[in-house]
């Protein structure tokens, strides 16, 4: 953590430190003192995820709620095991720029060391380079990690198409031909999301599915076994690993969470009460 | 198996045949009704109404082919409105699969219609990667992100962006996405330049943009075919949405009979199997 | 050095686009953030790149070693080939080159990819009313709640369906505008986007401090 926090104070100071040689206009300042009300917030978000990170490190308990989906990833590659057919993983089908697809990928690492610990074939089709070479890292890591670096097949993770619609039609023809016993959808999803749950379904496969795309959650619930919606998908990493220093996240974004339904409750009282003119002001200004 | 019991398992194919016959029909035996306007589709065309002619408007084309049913009657419909007010119009796309081409030929193709010259009264800037870094970019300088046009002009050589630097030199940008990039616009461009933005969409984006409207970032929200149907009558200009509402509502309802038939066959199947009836 | 780079790389980049947000263009810092954003599109742009190398490569290998269904990846070598090459090569030379109306690139496009994606879409369609037909069961309270709510919604959005509501007491249609799609489902709404910003905010605060490291291959 030193080089990060020196890293930290000499962008803090370069930051300070004008490029330009004329004069500031005082009523253009460096800084954006409109958006305090972000910089407060930022500064009590990032304190919480650290403080609760730091206890989950020292080996404070923390309760997670169980989360139905993710439980059964386990079961749905066992099955997948016992009907000897694949299990087909898709994170999402934006570029790996996005943070669902980061999300996506890191549970697929998950998925990839259940199914390296017991030997069941796996499919990850995408959709763009960058997301081929991260999920084809992390495939390989997890079955070496599993000492299963011998069954790891490179063509487990395949660039497919870069068309949404090729991609989906690709890998409906897949689920046709294999009939993958296990499918599960993790990332950013658009139209193609009914087109691939219900050719799933109609394939026959188990379907876990996990988005945090509102959107397409509705299509998701309709067509699959199991639904992630919003931030379950993001807390679906540190829920598989159970690591401390990942629960502690996750117990810091619910603490902001209830900060902010706090305030939504007070807000809603004040300005029922014709109070809140102020207090709306307070969240203005962005 | 008795006719509930089929009711209740029915093979989809014969679903995927009815969907097909009922979208068909509609265009063999028109039968229109009126279609009502939403409090949403009318504010948003009271925001471009308002605004003064000659006003400079972006209109995005952030959606790709695959919902050209949806979006491209809103588009054409917005575009009515705004030559109509000889509104001066800069078009974009953050979408690189047939984004630029698409505001290419639709906004041409109104631009003939009213007369309109390109590089005066509209431009077309084309795609650039990164729609966040572009969103972003063009609050300093729409320049420094798009140095030419779609075709490879320089900016500097279109009379239109001479007036056009920033959002602070645009008075109002439409919208047609149907895809999260409308969120970037209003978390971006609105939330920090206050620039007001209305916004068209698919159907399945539409419920999702209503929390916008509520708050204000968005000033008017059209939803899918109905969205665009809806502002063809307003702006007096019945085309392709109005017609496609047609078969919208044939399949809408046959989806609705489905849905009881499935119902009562679930229900009075298993009323025959707790009845212990073979 | 491979787990080092890319952490610190993550987190200088992270750092400096959060701090920008809160100083002028003119400091350094907004300088830098400027500077940043404009590699995302550079970058972007050799991805692009990138995925046609891929595309390209991955069939070429397909169709050299005969794999199953090497004849389809013939056709998607030439679809990739016959629409790129012609779109890059300068208007000068000829009126069918380049992406401009008249085109190759512009008439397959119009004629052959526009109707394909649109037909793709369009087979939404029929998956939505199987789904709808074999999900919307009242087979609890809270499934039959989903179901007459969908029903009415179905109703609302079409005009016969608003003209049958229209025969009913009262302006349901009004009725449902407000209180259903922006009462309930914009609360929803609401509800789902703030708790997945807050989890994207989350993951954000730990890829940039290098706690989340899954996506690389490793933790």
């Amino acid at each position: 953590m030193t080089c990060f926090r020196l890293s930290a104070v000499v962008l803090s100071l370069a930051a300070l430190y004008p490029e330009v040689s004329w004069a500031q206009d005082q009523a253009d300042p460096l800084f954006r003192a409109d958006r305090i009300n972000a910089l407060v917030l930022v500064l009590v978000f990032s304190a919480a995820i650290l403080l609760y990170t730091r206890w989950a490190r020292a080996g404070k308990p923390l309760f997670l709620r169980r989360i139905p989906g993710l439980d059964a990833v386990e079961e749905a590659v066992g099955r997948a095991t016992e009907m000897g057919r694949p299990v087909l993983f898709i994170p999402g089908i934006q570029e790996l720029d996005d943070i669902e697809t980061i999300a996506g990928v890191s549970i697929l690492g998950r998925v990839a060391k259940i199914t390296a610990q017991y030997e069941t074939p796996l499919m990850v089709p995408v959709r763009y380079p960058l997301v081929l070479a991260a999920s084809q890292e992390v495939v390989e890591q997890a079955y070496t990690e599993m000492g299963r670096r011998d069954s790891y097949d490179k063509d487990t993770v395949r660039y497919v198409a870069g068309e949404q619609f090729a991609f989906t039609a690709t890998v409906n023809g897949y689920m046709m031909r294999e009939r993958p016993a296990a499918n599960i959808y993790m990332g950013a999803f658009f139209a193609e999301s009914l087109l691939l749950a219900e050719t799933g379904n109609a394939a026959g496969s188990i379907q876990i599915a996990g988005t945090a795309r509102p959107e397409q959650l509705p299509f998701f619930i309709a067509a699959c076994d199991y639904t992630l919606m919003g931030e379950e998908l993001y807390a679906a990493s540190a829920y598989l690993s159970r690591e401390p220093v990942m629960t502690g996240g996750l117990k810091g974004q619910d603490f902001i969470k209830m900060i902010i339904v706090v305030l939504v409750i007070i807000g809603v009282v004040l300005v029922t009460f014709g109070m809140g003119d102020w207090f709306v002001h307070l969240f203005e200004e962005v | 198996m008795t006719f509930w019991e089929r009711m209740d398992k029915i093979d989809r194919r014969w679903i995927y045949l009815a969907v097909g016959v009922a979208g068909v029909l509609p265009f063999l035996f028109p039968t229109p009704f009126p279609i009502g306007v939403t409090p949403e589709a009318r504010s948003l065309y009271d925001a471009v109404e308002a605004l003064p002619d000659g006003s400079n408007v972006m209109v995005v084309y952030d959606y790709y082919p695959s919902t050209i049913a949806e979006c491209e009657p809103i588009a054409i419909a917005a575009l009515h409105h705004l030559f109509r007010k000889n509104c001066k119009v800069i078009t974009l796309s953050n979408i690189p699969y047939g984004g630029p081409t698409m505001a290419e030929n639709v906004t041409r193709m109104m631009a003939d219609q009213y007369g309109k010259v390109y590089g005066v009264d509209f431009v077309n800037l084309g795609y650039k990667y990164g729609y966040v870094a572009v969103l972003s970019g063009m609050g300093q300088s729409i320049e420094s992100i798009f140095p030419t046009d779609h075709t490879g002009t320089p900016l500097a050589q279109l009379p239109l962006m001479d007036s056009v630097k920033n959002y602070s030199d645009v008075a109002f940008i439409f919208e047609i996405a149907d895809n999260a990039t409308a969120d970037y616009w209003v978390s971006i461009v609105n939330a920090q330049y206050g620039v007001p933005i209305g916004c068209g969409g698919t159907a399945v984006m539409a419920p999702k943009f209503y929390a916008y409207v509520a708050s204000g970032q968005f000033v008017g929200l059209l939803g899918g075919m109905r969205g665009a149907a809806e502002y063809e009558i307003l702006i007096d200009r019945e085309a392709d949405g109005v017609v496609g509402m047609q078969a919208q509502s044939l399949v809408h309802l046959l989806i609705i009979a489905l849905v009881i038939l499935g119902n009562l066959g679930f229900f009075l199947s298993r009323g025959r199997m707790k009845r212990g009836v073979a | 050095m491979r787990t080092t780079v890319p952490i610190v790389t993550a987190f200088i980049a992270g750092f400096v686009l959060v701090v920008a947000f809160f100083f002028r263009g003119s400091t350094l810092i907004g300088s830098l953030r400027d500077e940043f954003t404009a590699w995302i599109t550079i970058i972007g742009g050799f991805t692009l790149a990138l995925g046609v190398a891929s595309i390209i490569r991955v069939n070429w290998t397909a169709v050299a070693r005969r794999k199953r269904d090497w004849p389809y990846k013939i056709l998607t070598l030439v679809a990739v080939l016959g629409m790129g090459i012609p779109s890059v090569l300068p208007v000068s030379w000829s009126s069918l080159l380049g992406n401009t109306p008249g085109s190759i690139y512009d008439w397959l496009f119009e004629y052959m990819q526009k109707p394909m994606m649109a037909t793709m879409f369009a087979t939404l369609a029929f998956y939505i009313a199987s789904a709808a037909y074999r999900a919307f069961r009242a087979r609890s309270p809270e499934a039959t709640l989903l179901l007459v709510t969908a029903t009415l919604v179905m109703l609302w959005r079409v005009p016969m369906g608003e003209a049958f509501l229209n025969l009913f007491p009262g302006d349901v249609p009004e009725w449902l505008n407000t209180y259903v799609m922006g009462g309930a489902n914009m609360a929803v709404q609401r509800g789902i986007i703030i708790g997945a910003a807050l989890g994207a905010a989350s993951m954000s605060l730990r890829l940039i401090l290098g706690i989340e490291r899954m996506y690389m291959g490793k933790g």
